[in-house]
């Protein structure tokens, strides 16, 4: 089975509107792999006047927003770098059993890879750092010009999703009788400082034993 | 063999995935842009039939009912125009769309156009297998998330939105359906852009969904229908403007005064005609369909006309005919989603500050609360932290509304629907809406008749979403005069609706109480006597929570002769008021034990 990997466009946010956009992204990607019985769930955004769908499951919302906070967490010690989340699907499969361990395998089927930057607000007027993004108060129009900007960028970003859903089929396991999600997945977080950022991708792709296509 | 062990053919269960997929298609269309259909909508228990793809949306709508042209072996092609109905100025120029219904100039412009179709293609020689089954059913629910998801990401849906959550809004927005594309016009076509998902290949021909969008509404200036702003009534009934002993209080906001704006528009039927207009299910649907096989018929362009026509009628007596009580049973019970063994699931919990509409569809009996009727407005466009500033905005009515309303019988019984759920707001579908389920499904086959056949209507409607959602709340509520006659006096101060105690058990509670009450109007008794019935025992189940009609002339008598207690009193005095009370709420109690 093929790993199909989904680099999302990467958006620019502030701090207090990173909560709003992961929840919309992760939410909208759930939402396409909760392939078992859902009630959906109309969700509309404060900052945005965008409408996304969740899936009407309240521990699925409770663990994004875990994830959501650790994301926030990670931004606040780690300012200046840029920031994914890696929203992944696999199947569990038993490898062969030993006398000690019970190994088990996880083989991923799809990844996907919310980029944002997070805009960092000079905490003093010395504070400039050439690799860091500031963000010096534009005014009111150039705010309100950014926000529909990210707007624009978040809406792109729905259609990337469903546009990749829509694309990509055949490599979706079949769907077990169950409701909610039906298929197991992680999130990871990770920044550009990690020395494993690049490698933790890396190691994913050796795990699926098949080249990615990446999109 | 089936789930139930009938012995099917094999195509049968292909058959049956496609003719679900349009269903759940259409009505997943229609519920995130008709407002009617959305009204109509009911969440209760999920039905087998709702758990097709593994979306459930609520109980199909009525109109969906007749369908039948998609549960077949052959289905054309399903094609459903959105269509944004506007006013016109009369003196404004004629647009080929433009239609004069009365006085006034109406203008229907589609925004949106989806066409479900399955390119039927010979049947292949070896049977299709179960494994092929599954994976076409995979990938129909894949499509539907999608489309689920795209609805509301398009121009239209903000338009919906709008229209669902004011009644003040000079568009409405119905739909049609065909089997054929009327092409627009040229200048539409060029405004329209074009969306296709990606087909599912099943061995029978590909399945497939497009879509046609108008990207940019602006010009339809949807935002400057949102007029009438919320106006400040200062003589409603208990302001000092009609009661001059009574002064205005210094420390109401103004927030206490304004009132949910009541639609300026005639509310009856006749006279609102320019948003109401039939489901025009077109003629190709029972007409010679081996004929329309390749679908596309030319037709001239869009114009509808004042009355309807045979050519664009959908004959509801005929498809009743042609539904029987098993084919009926088959769309519900028989044709089960297949591949899905498990035991019903449970009811899905939601977060109520997430969706509170969601979380209102079930059918639970709220603890006594008389919600506020607040018209179209959706709380889905509030955020979970704002409270709603049109909560507490309603002036109580008068009593003599109470009395001469003719109907004061459609508004106990909205009373009774209402009370089942809580906080529920008018417009808002919930199980407590099923009440008016037969009174707007009247409405609803009303329409349907007028779109579908020779109509027993005179008057030719626009709107679907008209009939069935502001009219006929307000035929409940009697042209927008909300008549419930125990709203709550939202400017009772907080202590004096918590220190309310109909046991007398406080006595020095009572007396300030008594004292409090002697400055109050007479509507503020009428405060008086929900807040004691609110905290009476409840009722039983039978007789709910409600007054019955027959009390009213009662309570209107009480109210008035509470009106003259309103004297400089002592305890004594207030005593006996509290004994009158507790009378009133006996006599009202046994009349609805009698009732049931």
């Amino acid at each position: 089975m093929n790993c199909e990997v989904c680099q999302l466009k990467e958006l620019e946010v502030e701090h207090f509107e990173i909560r709003e956009v992961l929840r919309c992204i992760l939410h909208t990607i759930l939402f396409h792999r909760a392939l078992g019985l859902v009630r959906p769930k109309d969700v509309d955004l404060e900052l945005f006047e965008i409408t996304y769908v969740q899936c009407g499951d309240m521990e699925l919302e409770r663990k994004i927003d875990e994830k959501i906070d650790q994301f926030i967490d990670r931004v606040e010690k780690h300012p200046n770098k840029k920031n994914q989340i890696c929203l992944s699907f696999y199947e569990v499969k038993n490898k062969h059993a030993t006398w000690f361990t019970n190994k088990v395998e996880r083989l991923f089927w799809e990844h996907w890879y919310i980029n944002l930057n997070v805009m960092q607000h000079p905490k003093t007027p010395s504070g400039k750092s050439h690799h860091s993004k500031l963000v010096v108060d534009p005014g009111v129009e150039a705010r309100g010009a950014r926000r529909a900007a990210l707007e624009a960028s978040l809406r792109d970003v729905l259609f990337q999703i469903i546009k990749f859903v829509n694309e990509k089929k055949d490599h979706v396991p079949s769907i077990p009788n169950v409701e909610g999600i039906p298929f197991p997945y992680e999130i990871t977080i990770s920044s550009s400082s990690d020395s494993a950022f690049g490698m933790d991708m890396f190691k994913r792709m050796l795990q699926t034993g098949h080249p990615t296509m990446l999109s | 063999m089936d789930l139930y062990g009938y012995p099917r053919p094999e195509n049968g269960r292909l058959e049956q995935i496609l003719n679900q997929f349009f269903l759940k298609s259409l009505h997943m269309i229609l519920d995130s842009r008709v407002p009617a259909i959305r009204l109509s909508s009911h969440y209760g228990e999920v039905k087998r039939s709702d758990k097709w793809f593994n979306l459930v949306l609520g109980d199909r709508p009525s109109a969906m009912d007749n369908l039948s042209f998609w549960n077949r072996s052959f289905m054309p092609p399903m094609v459903i125009d959105i269509i944004l109905v506007q006013e016109l100025p009369t003196s404004s120029s004629e647009h080929n769309s433009s239609i004069a219904l009365g006085s006034e100039m109406v203008k229907e412009t589609a925004i949106e156009r989806w066409i479900v179709q399955h390119e039927h293609q010979k049947a292949v020689a070896h049977p299709i297998s179960e494994a092929s089954y599954k994976k076409t059913y995979k990938k129909s629910i894949l499509l539907l998330r999608s489309v689920f998801s795209m609805l509301r990401l398009l121009p239209a849906y903000k338009a919906f939105r709008k229209r669902f959550s004011s009644q003040n809004c000079d568009f409405d927005i119905s739909y049609k359906v065909c089997t054929y594309a009327v092409p627009f016009p040229g200048e539409e076509d060029k405004l329209m852009k074009r969306h296709n998902f990606v087909p599912i290949d099943t061995q029978q021909g590909p399945l497939s969904i497009s879509l046609m969008y108008r990207k940019n509404l602006s010009d339809f200036n949807l935002d400057a229908f949102l007029s009438f702003p919320s106006e400040i009534i200062t003589d409603y009934v208990g302001s000092p403007l009609t009661e001059p002993i009574r002064p205005f209080p210094a420390t109401l906001s103004e927030k206490d005064f304004c009132a949910t704006s009541f639609p300026v528009k005639g509310s009856q039927p006749t006279s609102s005609s320019a948003f109401q207009r039939r489901h025009s299910w077109t003629n190709g649907i029972h007409g010679d369909v081996s004929s329309q096989k390749n679908s596309h018929l030319y037709q001239s362009p869009y114009e509808f006309s004042s009355s309807p026509t045979p050519t664009d009628l959908y004959s509801h007596r005929i498809q009743n005919q042609r539904l029987s009580a098993y084919q009926k049973a088959e769309l519900d019970d028989l044709l089960s989603p297949p591949f899905s063994p498990s035991p019903s699931p449970s009811p899905p919990t939601y977060l109520s500050s997430g969706n509170p509409v969601h979380s209102r569809m079930r059918s639970e009996t709220s603890p006594m609360s008389i919600p506020y009727p607040m018209m179209g407005r959706s709380p889905r466009h509030l955020s979970p932290n704002k409270s709603d500033p049109n909560r507490h905005s309603l002036p109580p009515p008068s009593p003599r509304s109470i009395k001469n309303d003719p109907s004061s019988q459609e508004s106990s019984s909205g009373i009774r629907s209402m009370r089942k759920s809580d906080s529920l707001r008018v417009g808002e579908p919930s199980p407590g809406l099923r009440n008016f389920g037969p009174r707007v499904s009247r409405d609803s086959k009303e329409d349907s008749g007028r779109f579908s056949g020779p109509s027993s209507s005179s008057s030719p409607r626009v709107g679907f979403s008209r009939s069935s959602s502001r009219l006929s709340f307000q035929d409940e509520f009697g042209d927008g005069d909300f008549t419930y006659p125990f709203i709550v006096d939202d400017i009772d101060p907080p202590d004096f609706q918590a220190s309310q105690n109909l046991d007398g058990k406080n006595k020095s509670e009572d007396s300030s109480q008594a004292s409090f009450t002697a400055k109050r109007s007479q509507d503020a008794a009428v405060g008086v006597l929900v807040h004691m019935l609110r905290a009476a025992p409840p009722l039983c189940s039978n007789s709910s929570c409600y007054i019955s009609q027959s009390s009213k002339p009662e309570v209107v008598r009480e109210v008035g002769v509470a009106s003259e207690f309103f004297k400089p009193r002592n305890t004594t005095d207030a005593l006996e008021e509290l004994k009158a009370y507790k009378e009133m709420k006996d006599l009202i109690l046994s009349k609805s034990t009698e009732k049931y």
